[in-house]
C-alpha cells in the first residue's frame, strides 16, 4: 500500500475508493440490464426504465432484468457483509456463510418442505429457507460454544461437517421423490433469474436489520482482531459482540439464501477483494463489502448469461466455479504467512 | 533393508510397546480382532444374501450362491444380491485401506479421500460418463480418471507446501467445491431421469450393481490393495521421518508420491463401485488405531475387514432396517460418521492457547 502521510488523506483515499466502488456497481448494474441471451441497446433500456419505450425489449428489461438486477444487488450486498462479519467474528479469513453450514441448512429445509408439503413455487420457500438457515446456524453455534464464548476453530469445523451431513440428507430426499428432485434441483443451484421481487420484499426486514447490526458491530470487530484478551482489556464485551455478529451473519445469509437459493463464495471473496484496497478496518471493510458483494454477484450472473447463450448458467454454479480456485489461492496465501 | 530391524523402531515412540511382551500381546489382540471381524463379515454377508423381498433361508442362500438349489433362488442370490454385497465388501475395504494409507502418509487422521476431493473427483468422472451416454462398463475408468484429475489439481495447488496437511485439506475442499459445481451443472441440465442417477452417484449408493462392474472395479481394487500391503514396509520407513528414510536408501519424496498415487487410485476405484460413500475412509482407520494400536500389516488387514463390514452393514441398514426406501448408503455413513469426525476434529483442532475462558 502507498505511503499515507496523514490519517486525513487515508480517509480521503478510502472515501474515493468507496465512491469508485459505487461507480463500478452502477456499471455492473447497467451491464446486467443490457446483456443477456439477447443484448438490448442502452438507449432502449433507458427508455424502458423511464416508461417511454414499449414492446418486447422493454418488457424484458422491466419484467425480467430489473427484478433480477435488484435481487442481485440485495443478495450480493447481504452476502458480502455477512462474509466480512463472519471473518471478523471468527477471526478466520476462510469463514463465510457457506462454511458455517447456513446454505446447507436452508437447502435441507427447503427440500424437506418440497418433499413433505408439496410446495412448488420459490415464493413459498422463503420462510423455510430462513428457518433452515437459522436452525443450522444455531446448531453450529451450540457446537462451537465453550464457556460462554465462541471457539472460531470449532465454528468452522462444525459448519463443514454439518454441511456434509445435511447435503447427504438433502440428496436422499431428492432421490426419494422424483417431484422433489425436479422442483429442488433448480432452486439448489442458486440463481437470481426468474425470482420475483415479492420474495425479496418478504425478507427485506431481515436484511435491513442484518446490515444495521453488521455496521454496529464493525468497530468492535477491530478490537476483536487483536485477540480476545486485548479486546476485553479495551472494554469490548467480546462474547456479546460475537453473538450480535453471529446474529447479523445469520440474518443476512438466511435472507439472501431465501431469495436466491444457495450462492457460494461471494461472502468469502468480497472481504478478500476489499481488504487489499481499503485495509483491515472493519468500519470501512463492512461498507466496502456491501458494494463489492453485488459487484461480484452481478458480474458472475452476467457471465453466466453470456457463456451459454441462448441458455444461461445459474449464478450459484458460476460463483462455485470461480470461487474454487480462489479458495485454493487464498489457502496458499494463508499458509505462506 | 531387513524388515526385522524396522519393527522395534517403528513402535519405539509407543512406550508400552517397547516391552517385548506388550508387542506380542498387541499382535495377539489384533489377530483376535481380525478373526472376529472376518466371522462377522461372513455372517453379515450371509444375512444380506438371504434377506430381501424374497426371504431365503441362510443355508439355501449360501447353496444358491454356488449355483445349487432352486432356480429362482439362484437367480435372486447370484444376479441381484451377490453383486451388491460383494461390491459393498470390496468398496468398503478399498476405501478404508486408502484412508489408512493417506492418514499414515500425512501423519494426520483428517487426511482422507473424501476430504482431499479424490472421491468427489471420481463421482465427477462417473457423472460425466453418464452425461455422454457411454457404456456403464466404462464407469470404473471414468471414476479413476476423475479421481486422478482431482489429485492432479490438488498437487498443482498444494505441491510447493510439501503437502502440509491443513493446506491440503483446504485445497481439497476447494477442488471438491469446483467439481461439485460441475456435477451440479450437469444435474440441473440433465433430464430428470439422468439427474436422479447422477445424484445417486454423488451421494454414494450400491443400488443396481452388476457383475461386469464388480469384475472390473473389484478386481482392480483387489490388485491395488495387494500392492498397498506389499508397500507396507516402505510406508514404515517413511514413518521414521524423511531423514532416516533417506539414510535407509529410500527417496522419501518419490516414495511418498508413489504411495499417494496408490491411495488415490484405490479410493477412485472404490468410488467407481459405490460412489463417494462418506466418512468410511476417515473413520475406519481411526477406529482400528484405537483398537489395535500402531499400524502394522495385521492392523491394515483389520482395517480392510472393518471397512468392508461397515459398508455392508450400512447397506443392510439402508435396504432392510430403515423405514424409508431407496436411501443412498452415503446418507447413512455420513450420519454415523459426522459426530465421530466432529469429535476427532475438535480434539485435534483445539488451538494451543485460547484465552478468555
Amino acid at each position: 500500500m502507498s505511503a499515507t502521510p496523514a490519517p486525513r488523506s487515508a480517509a480521503a483515499r478510502q472515501v474515493s475508493l468507496l465512491a469508485a466502488g459505487l461507480g463500478a456497481l452502477a456499471l455492473c448494474a447497467a451491464l446486467s440490464l443490457v446483456l443477456g441471451s439477447r443484448s438490448i441497446p442502452l438507449a432502449t433500456v433507458v427508455d424502458a426504465l423511464s416508461g417511454t419505450a414499449h414492446g418486447a425489449d422493454a418488457d424484458v428489461v422491466v419484467g425480467l432484468r430489473v427484478p433480477r438486477t435488484v435481487i442481485g444487488i440485495a443478495v450480493g450486498a447481504a452476502l458480502g457483509a455477512a462474509g466480512a462479519v463472519a471473518q471478523g467474528v471468527t477471526r478466520n479469513p476462510l469463514a463465510s456463510p457457506t462454511t458455517l453450514g447456513i446454505n446447507a441448512g436452508a437447502g435441507f429445509a427447503v427440500v424437506t418442505a418440497i418433499f413433505a408439503l408439496g410446495l412448488s413455487h420459490p415464493l413459498q420457500y422463503v420462510w423455510f429457507a430462513v428457518a433452515g438457515a437459522t436452525g443450522a446456524a444455531l446448531l453450529v453455534y451450540g457446537m462451537a460454544r465453550r464457556s460462554g464464548d465462541l471457539d472460531p476453530v470449532r465454528l468452522a469445523l462444525g459448519g463443514t461437517v454439518l454441511s456434509a451431513v445435511l447435503a447427504s440428507w438433502t440428496s436422499a430426499l431428492m432421490l426419494a421423490s422424483r417431484r422433489t428432485l425436479d422442483e429442488a434441483r433448480f432452486w439448489l443451484a442458486g440463481s437470481v433469474g426468474g425470482r420475483s421481487l415479492d420474495g425479496l420484499y418478504q425478507v427485506l426486514p431481515l436484511l435491513a436489520v442484518g446490515v444495521l447490526l453488521a455496521l454496529l458491530v464493525a468497530p468492535a470487530l477491530n478490537a476483536l482482531a487483536l485477540g480476545d484478551e486485548t479486546a476485553q482489556a479495551l472494554g469490548v464485551p467480546v462474547a456479546r459482540i460475537r453473538v450480535l455478529g453471529g446474529l447479523a451473519v445469520v440474518l443476512l445469509a438466511a435472507g439472501s439464501v431465501a431469495v436466491a437459493g444457495p450462492v457460494a463464495f461471494i461472502g468469502l471473496a468480497a472481504p478478500h477483494l476489499v481488504r487489499p484496497l481499503l485495509g483491515n478496518d472493519h468500519r470501512v471493510l463492512v461498507p466496502g463489502c456491501l458494494i463489492a458483494g453485488p459487484v461480484l454477484l452481478l458480474l458472475a450472473d452476467v457471465l453466466g448469461r453470456l457463456v451459454a447463450r441462448p441458455s444461461e448458467i445459474e449464478v450459484g454454479i458460476v460463483t462455485a466455479f470461480l470461487g474454487a480456485p480462489l479458495l485454493a489461492v487464498l489457502t496458499r496465501k494463508a499458509a505462506a504467512r | 533393508m531387513s524388515p526385522d530391524t524396522l519393527t522395534p523402531a517403528r513402535t519405539a515412540p509407543d512406550a508400552a510397546a517397547a516391552k517385548p511382551g506388550a508387542l506380542a500381546r498387541a499382535r495377539r489382540r489384533t489377530l483376535l480382532l481380525i478373526a472376529a471381524a472376518a466371522v462377522l463379515l461372513v455372517l453379515m454377508a450371509g444375512v444380506a444374501l438371504s434377506t430381501g423381498q424374497v426371504s431365503i433361508a441362510l443355508p439355501d442362500a449360501l447353496r444358491a450362491l454356488f449355483g445349487f438349489g432352486s432356480a429362482s433362488d439362484v437367480l435372486v442370490v447370484r444376479e441381484f444380491r451377490a453383486p451388491r454385497v460383494l461390491s459393498a465388501v470390496v468398496a468398503g475395504a478399498g476405501l478404508a485401506v486408502a484412508g489408512s494409507l493417506l492418514q499414515r502418509l500425512f501423519r494426520n487422521p483428517l487426511a482422507s479421500p473424501d476430504v482431499i476431493g479424490v472421491t468427489g473427483g471420481a463421482s465427477f468422472g462417473a457423472v460425466l460418463l453418464l452425461a455422454t451416454g457411454a457404456s456403464q462398463a466404462l464407469t470404473p475408468l471414468a471414476a479413476l480418471g476423475g479421481g486422478l484429475l482431482a489429485a492432479a489439481l490438488l498437487g498443482a495447488f498444494a505441491w510447493r507446501s510439501r503437502m502440509a496437511v491443513t493446506r491440503l485439506v483446504l485445497v481439497g475442499l476447494a477442488v471438491q467445491a469446483g467439481l461439485a459445481a460441475a456435477v451440479n451443472l450437469m444435474i440441473v441440465r440433465f433430464p430428470a431421469e439422468l439427474a436422479g442417477q447422477a445424484l445417486q452417484w454423488t451421494t454414494g449408493s450400491l443400488y443396481g450393481r452388476t457383475w461386469p462392474e464388480l469384475w472390473g472395479a473389484g478386481g482392480a481394487i483387489a490388485a491395488v490393495t495387494a500392492a498397498v500391503f506389499l508397500a507396507d514396509r516402505r510406508v514404515a520407513v517413511l514413518d521414521l521421518g524423511d531423514d532416516s528414510a533417506g539414510g535407509l536408501g529410500v527417496d522419501p519424496h518419490r516414495t511418498r508420491l508413489g504411495l499417494l498415487l496408490l491411495a488415490v487410485v484405490l479410493a477412485s476405484l472404490a468410488a467407481a463401485l459405490a460412489g463417494p460413500v462418506g466418512f468410511v475412509a476417515l473413520a475406519v482407520p481411526h477406529l482400528v488405531r484405537l483398537l489395535a494400536g500402531p499400524p502394522t500389516p495385521l492392523a491394515l488387514a483389520l482395517t480392510a475387514l472393518t471397512g468392508a463390514l461397515l459398508l455392508t452393514g450400512a447397506d443392510h441398514l439402508v435396504l432392510h432396517v430403515l423405514p424409508v426406501h431407496g436411501l443412498p448408503v452415503g446418507a447413512v455413513t455420513a450420519t454415523l460418521g459426522a459426530p465421530w469426525l466432529l469429535a476427532l476434529m475438535i480434539r485435534q483442532g483445539r488451538p494451543p492457547q485460547r484465552s478468555s475462558r
